[in-house]
Parts: structure tokens; C-alpha cells; sequence
């Protein structure tokens, strides 16, 4: 029987193989003896056994069959035995090969380190991603996210109007605590020494890195900013295989930190932005003078040892230990700076074992968790990671990066391990001994230490308004609790009717939609996961049905399965999305604001 | 920031966000399902509001090379015209992107309005190569400025240098 044509996608890709191919691709593509050294690093070998073709160099070689077939003269004179008889023909092969780069690789580069043949594993397998959205085949989820980054200018759709509502709400925040007026994060001011770049997710789902990131670079007495544009220091172009989005982000980045003079981009705690935007960015834009840039964590360490920040390691002193990020660690070599700055913020310290560039990925490197169709694969695979934590006995791990918060969060729920996810910047925040940084020992000479600001009699009324809305910050609100664990929405109506919100229960996917058209909620919280109709289900009902597809959505779930809400997106997104065991008083702050946003848009 | 002048008729290149520029209509590159999906059609649904995917699902879907209009909730803009561009390098995409420009323009003709905002269609996710883009959009829209068009001005709203750079070449050529 006579094989297929090829399809115009397979033209395509071999064309675009062509531009791929440098010397490093090349010694990578010709250099593997297959003895098998990589099986026993990679982590979904590892958790699936069985499985062969989860061998980094069965999945290295669907990109090195493309390659003989079309460059190498062994795949003219013996095809059968390099296998370029077996490239892909149609349209069908490209699902098959989306599955396996895009579903059971991480791009972690521990079998890479591991290599007697150098072979750099996850740079092939990151070719087999750009030769395949190129031609549009990849996940929903990567899909919905490139798009967003490509033209809002941000991975997780964050429109520039509510990342400056949540600059300035942080910043009300802080000034608030610290009873100081200097404090609100600077936007796009010029001349200032630092521009800090951030990750989308930290608007989205976690300002509260943002409050403490500015408090640090406050306390120390920093001259710094943050940018309208160009902020998102994440890249998806390193996830999707997409240089030409990868250089777009980059360069966005650095054309603003020009635009505002700054000496240098500190790059806030994510794995992949940081490589992306230190390192990768710089080719991808074809950068002819590279920028300053540098991570957090070396800017907060500096500050400590320049003595801007002192610090009090007991406060903090629940045992914690260390999760290296992928791309901080083997693809950077940053290694010894956070455990530098851990041990110096903390007082228990245990160290993960194994570590540093033999680590294992959180299972949500490579962009995996915007893929929810692999997720059960991904929560298997992250066996090996639970075991490791697990024996550190540690209550909370800490990492550098965003992706890694929520693999691991995801793996310590799936796993039962009982233990939080924190980042260095928490760390610090939290260990800071304020009147002893910079801010407070180079005020002018006798100019008194900042304190709370005093409310003339005049606006008594005004201030005992303001004293009772922060006491009940959802007074006169009503909402909607969703969630069938009959405790937990005990928990979570006590809460909101604390703030002072009318609360009405709802215990499954059927009573919610009957009970937002009756009850007509100022926001919904979901569970996502319950028997009957799903929260998912719900949700997109919801979204889908007029008179109630306008109530906020704050998701509070458990379940990290249920993740395609944030990104498959068939329907707009939630405005927020919590993850389980929520702390009260981020939950009410973030419903408040939540309600507050969608009242603005209204008016 | 240039612009390029056809008898009494303005093309002009803008830097901003398509989806808040202040014009009658202005040009969405939609997927044949006609959904709005994540990128610009996040920010139109966000800013926008959720009856302009209410009307598009009515309407069912837009074959590649075509154009559909819809009202643009509370936008600045009143009409957003839907084009079904070419998509990751699909077959004979210059004469798809020359399709839907014309396309785009006869559906603002049709509305009656007299300022139109294209975005470089197909640039980013799509792949479509940025000459080619600046090439096909600005002749084919200046031809059309140049053969009885009711429109007084078109614009092309480019986010970033890298869009920058090729339109700016592509103006400078003259016409």
C-alpha cells in the first residue's frame, strides 16, 4: 500500500525544522547512543514504568526522525534504521506528537544534566512544540494563553486597567498597615534604578507578593518602579516553542526599561521568566546589549548583606525546606542564593533530598498547568516529588517560582501532605524588623518615625465609616456560597457574614444556578468539584445563562483537575480562583475587591 | 505616528489597544466558530460586554475569508467587524489576507461608518509573516481609499516596535 502525501501542516514543519537547526540542535539530534542513562532521571518514566514511550529519548526522537528524513544522510542511504521511514504523513500523527511533547514532558533538563552524550533532551522536545504550534496544533490551554500574551501583552489576560487597580489597591493596603504615606508602589517613574517585572499570576491570584515586594523595596530605601507595560515577566514562548512570542515578550520588557531609564529589571520569583528574560529573551529579540536584569532573590539577599534590610529568622521558624525551580537551577545554574537567603530568614532549614541540579520538577514546569487534559498524568508523576517532600518533614516548602507554587500545591493536595507552598518574598517580608532598615536609619536627621496618619475631629463620621467599612468590608453584599462539604461552607458563610455580607448556601451545581437567578448575588463562590452536576458545569452555565452570566465568580476549590476554567476558557474566565485551605482574611479582601471592581465597571 | 494620504482620505498607523480606540468600528480576527476566545477577544469581552458574543452566536460561524459585524456593546466603538483570517500558515495566505481585508472594508462601507481600525491581522499567534501583513494591508486598503470609498480614514493600531517597524517601511514606500 502506498503511503499518504503529506499534508501541507508536515510541509510546514520541515520547512520551519530547517531555521531550528544550529550546531547544539544538531549534536543533540545526531548524538544519542539511546543506552538508556535518561530513563531513571526523568519523572514520568519513573511514575509510569511500563510505559516506554515516556523515555526522554523515545520523545527526543519523534523530532530527530524529522530530521534524518529531510537532512542527514542517514536517513537517505538506511531509513529503516533511523526511523525516517516513520515520520509523521497526517494531520492525525500531529495529535499524536502534540501528545507527547506537550503531555508527558515538563522540559525539566534532568535527563539533559544526565547525559554522558550531552544530549539536550528538553531543547529537542521544545523544537517538537514550535514545529507544532506553528502549525496550530497544540493544547486549548496553551492556545488561550499565547493568545493573551501575544496581544494584551500578558500570559493570564490581565487588561492594563485592572493591573493598575491592583498596584493601587496593594499599595492603599500597605500605606494602611504601616501607617506611612510613602509607601504606594511608583508607577513608570522615571529615572528610578529598578523596574520590577512581575508574573501576571501574582496580579490575578496572589497581589499579596506584590504588597510584599513593595515593602521590601521600600524598607530598603529603594529607588524603584513598576512599569504600565512591558511587566509580565513570564514568557510562553518558552513553554510553546514559539521564539517569535518569546522575543515579543522580551523585547517588551526591555524597550520599557529604556523607555524609563531604570539601571536595571529585578525579575520578581518565577522560574521560567527568569531564564526567559535574563537569559533565553535576549536571543529570541536578538538583544545587541543585553539589559541589567537580575531575580528577587538576589536583590533581597544584597540588601540584607548591604545591611538595607535586617531581619529576624525567628520569625519564621516552622521547618521548612527548599523546591529548586527547573529553569532557576539546571537551566541557570542558580543554585546557592536562596538557601543563602532562606538561612538567613529562617530558623529550621531542612534540605530536600536530592537537590539543586538533580532535583525533580513540581510536575508543573513546561507551561503543564495551563494543559489540563494531562493533568491525572501530571498529578501520577509528581509521586516522586511528594516522597521527597514528604520525608523532609517539612511544613512548608518553599520555591522561587510561580509555576511551582501551583504544581506543588497541586501535588501536596493530591498527595495529602498537609503543608503550605511559600516564596522567599513572604519569607522576608514576613522576617523583617522595620525599624532597624534602611527606610527608617536614613530619615533626615531628627525627622520623627512615620506613624499612623491622624483623622481630624472634623471627619469623625468620615472615620467611623471608613473603621466600619474595613471592620465589615462586605456589608450590604449579598453572596452566594457553593460548595456540597457541609463544613466548609459553614466555614465559608461564617466568614463572609462576618464582613457583614448576606449570605444564601448553595450545596451542588443545580442549586446554584437555581439560586443565583432567585437570589441575584453580587458574586458566587464556587466549588468545583461536587457530586451531580460539577462546578464546572455550573460555572459555564452560569457564563452561558442570561440574568445571572454577569455575577462574579470567585472559584475556591480543592481540586487542581478543574484548572481549564482558568485557562480552556469556552467561557470568560473567573474573576478570581482560590485554592483550598483559604486564609479569611484573603478571601474577604479578595471578594471585596472582586465586587469593587465589578461596581466600577458598572458605573 | 505615519500616515499616508490618498486624495481627501487618511491611513494612518496608531500605537495602542484596538479593542479602546476611539473610531466607529474597528477589526477583530476571529476563529471560524465564531467565539471570542482569549487575546483582543478577552479584552472585548471584559470591556465590552457579554452581548457581543450573544450576537455572534447567533450569527454561527465565519468562513475563512469573510467578515460578519456586530454591535460593540459598551466600546468606544459602535461596530466591531469579524474577520476569519489565515491562521497558522495555512495554504494561499496572502490572497486570504487580502480577502479579508476587502472583506472588512465592504462591511464598513455597508455600516456607513467613516473610520475603520484594522490591527495587523494574523501577526501574532497566527504566524502570518509581518511584511507580507504590511504589504497586502496597506495596498489593499489604499486601493480601496483610492476607488470611491465613503471611509475618511483608516487606521492600522500596532501594539509594539516589532509591528512598528514593517508598517512604518511599508508607509514610507509611497504610494
Amino acid at each position: 500500500m502506498s503511503k499518504p502525501a503529506k499534508t501541507h501542516k508536515i510541509k510546514m514543519m520541515e520547512e520551519q525544522l530547517a531555521k531550528k537547526l544550529n550546531r547544539q540542535v544538531v549534536g543533540s539530534l545526531v548524538g544519542c547512543v539511546h543506552c538508556g542513562m535518561c530513563n531513571d532521571c526523568c519523572h514520568y518514566v519513573l511514575t509510569h514504568p511500563d510505559d516506554p514511550k515516556m523515555t526522554p529519548s523515545y520523545k527526543a526522537d519523534q523530532v530527530r526522525k524529522l530530521f534524518k528524513a529531510n537532512h542527514d544522510w542517514t536517513g537517505s542511504v538506511f531509513p529503516w534504521w533511523v526511523g525516517a521511514d516513520k515520520v509523521p504523513l497526517t494531520d492525525d500523527d500531529l495529535d499524536t506528537l502534540k501528545d507527547i511533547a506537550f503531555g508527558t514532558c515538563t522540559n525539566c533538563r534532568r535527563c539533559t544534566i544526565n547525559c554522558p552524550m550531552g544530549v539536550d533532551t528538553a531543547t529537542l522536545n521544545r523544537i517538537m512544540r514550535g514545529l507544532l504550534t506553528n502549525v496550530g496544533v497544540m493544547p486549548e490551554g496553551v492556545r488561550v494563553v499565547s493568545k493573551d500574551q501575544w496581544e494584551l501583552g500578558n500570559q493570564m489576560g490581565v487588561l492594563k486597567e485592572d493591573y493598575i487597580d491592583t498596584l493601587e489597591w496593594m499599595s492603599e493596603e500597605l500605606e494602611e498597615e504601616l501607617g506611612h504615606g510613602g509607601a504606594a508602589i511608583p508607577l513608570d517613574k522615571t529615572g528610578a534604578k529598578v523596574m520590577y517585572a512581575i508574573n501576571p499570576r501574582e496580579v490575578k491570584y496572589d497581589p499579596r507578593t506584590i504588597k510584599e515586594a513593595a515593602l521590601i523595596f521600600w524598607a530598603a530605601g529603594e529607588n524603584w518602579t513598576m512599569p504600565s507595560e512591558g511587566w509580565d515577566n513570564t514568557n510562553f514562548g518558552l513553554f510553546s516553542g514559539d521564539d517569535g512570542l518569546g522575543g515579543a515578550c522580551a523585547k517588551r520588557e526591555y524597550d520599557k526599561a529604556r523607555e524609563l531609564g531604570v539601571d536595571k529589571i529585578v525579575i520578581s520569583e518565577c522560574g521560567h521568566g527568569y531564564r526567559s528574560t535574563r537569559h533565553e529573551g535576549v536571543n529570541w529579540s536578538g538583544e545587541a546589549e543585553p539589559f541589567p536584569m537580575e531575580s528577587s532573590v538576589m536583590t533581597m539577599l544584597r540588601y540584607i548583606k548591604e545591611g538595607k534590610l535586617v531581619v529576624d529568622p525567628t520569625k519564621n521558624n516552622q521547618r521548612v525546606t527548599f523546591h529548586d525551580s527547573c529553569n532557576n537551577a539546571r537551566s541557570c545554574g542558580f543554585y546557592e542564593e536562596p538557601r543563602e537567603l532562606l538561612r538567613l530568614v529562617t530558623t529550621d532549614f531542612q534540605e530536600m533530598v536530592p537537590n539543586r541540579a538533580e532535583g525533580f520538577c513540581c510536575t508543573g514546569g513546561g507551561g503543564a498547568m495551563s494543559m489540563s487534559e494531562y493533568t491525572p498524568r501530571r498529578l501520577k508523576s509528581g509521586e516522586i516529588k511528594a516522597n521527597q517532600i514528604r520525608a523532609t518533614g517539612a511544613e512548608v516548602v518553599v520555591t522561587s517560582c510561580h509555576n511551582c507554587v501551583d504544581g506543588l500545591g497541586d501535588v501536596i493536595k493530591h498527595y495529602g501532605l498537609g503543608c503550605e507552598v511559600k516564596q522567599l518574598v513572604d519569607l522576608v517580608a514576613n522576617a523583617l524588623v522595620i525599624d532597624e532598615c534602611a527606610v527608617m536609619k536614613n530619615r533626615p536627621a531628627g525627622a520623627p518615625r512615620p506613624e499612623p496618619p491622624v483623622v481630624p475631629a472634623a471627619e469623625s463620621d468620615v472615620a467611623a465609616a471608613r473603621v466600619a467599612a474595613v471592620a465589615q468590608p462586605l456589608a450590604g453584599r449579598r453572596i452566594l456560597v457553593v460548595d456540597d462539604e457541609e463544613d466548609i461552607r459553614t466555614f465559608l458563610v461564617t466568614v463572609f457574614e462576618d464582613a457583614g455580607a448576606e449570605v444564601m448556601e448553595a450545596a451542588d451545581g443545580d442549586e446554584c444556578i437555581e439560586r443565583a437567578a432567585t437570589f441575584k448575588p453580587d458574586l458566587i463562590s464556587l466549588d468545583l468539584s461536587m457530586p451531580g452536576k460539577s462546578g464546572v458545569d455550573a460555572f459555564v452555565e452560569l457564563r452561558k445563562t442570561p440574568g445571572i452570566q454577569e455575577i462574579p465568580v470567585c472559584v475556591v476549590t480543592g481540586h487542581p483537575e478543574f484548572r481549564q476554567v482558568i485557562y480552556d476558557r469556552p467561557v470568560p474566565a473567573p474573576e478570581g480562583y482560590l485554592n483550598k485551605p483559604v486564609d479569611e482574611g484573603k478571601l474577604v479582601s479578595y471578594v471585596a475587591h472582586i465586587i469593587e471592581i465589578r461596581d466600577e465597571r458598572a458605573n | 505616528m505615519v500616515e499616508r494620504t490618498i486624495g481627501d482620505k487618511r491611513l494612518r498607523m496608531v500605537r495602542g489597544d484596538i479593542t479602546e480606540i476611539d473610531v466607529e468600528a474597528f477589526v477583530f480576527d476571529i476563529t471560524e466558530n465564531a467565539k471570542l476566545g482569549s487575546g483582543f477577544g478577552g479584552a472585548i469581552q471584559q470591556r465590552g460586554g457579554i452581548a457581543i458574543q450573544k450576537e455572534l452566536d447567533e450569527i454561527g460561524s465565519v468562513p475563512t475569508g469573510e467578515a460578519v459585524v456586530t454591535q460593540a456593546g459598551i466600546l468606544k466603538a459602535d461596530y466591531i467587524i469579524h474577520v476569519n483570517g489565515p491562521k497558522f500558515r495555512e495554504e494561499d495566505e496572502k490572497h486570504k489576507l487580502e480577502s479579508v481585508v476587502k472583506s472588512a472594508l465592504a462591511r464598513a462601507e455597508e455600516k456607513g461608518v467613516k473610520r475603520v481600525a484594522f490591527p495587523p491581522i494574523g501577526t501574532g499567534m497566527y504566524q502570518v509573516p509581518l511584511d507580507l501583513c504590511a504589504n497586502v494591508m496597506v495596498d489593499t486598503i489604499s486601493r480601496h481609499l483610492a476607488n470611491g470609498s465613503n471611509l475618511d480614514e483608516v487606521l492600522i493600531v500596532v501594539r509594539d516596535p516589532r509591528e512598528i517597524t514593517p508598517f512604518e517601511a511599508k508607509f514610507k514606500e509611497g504610494v
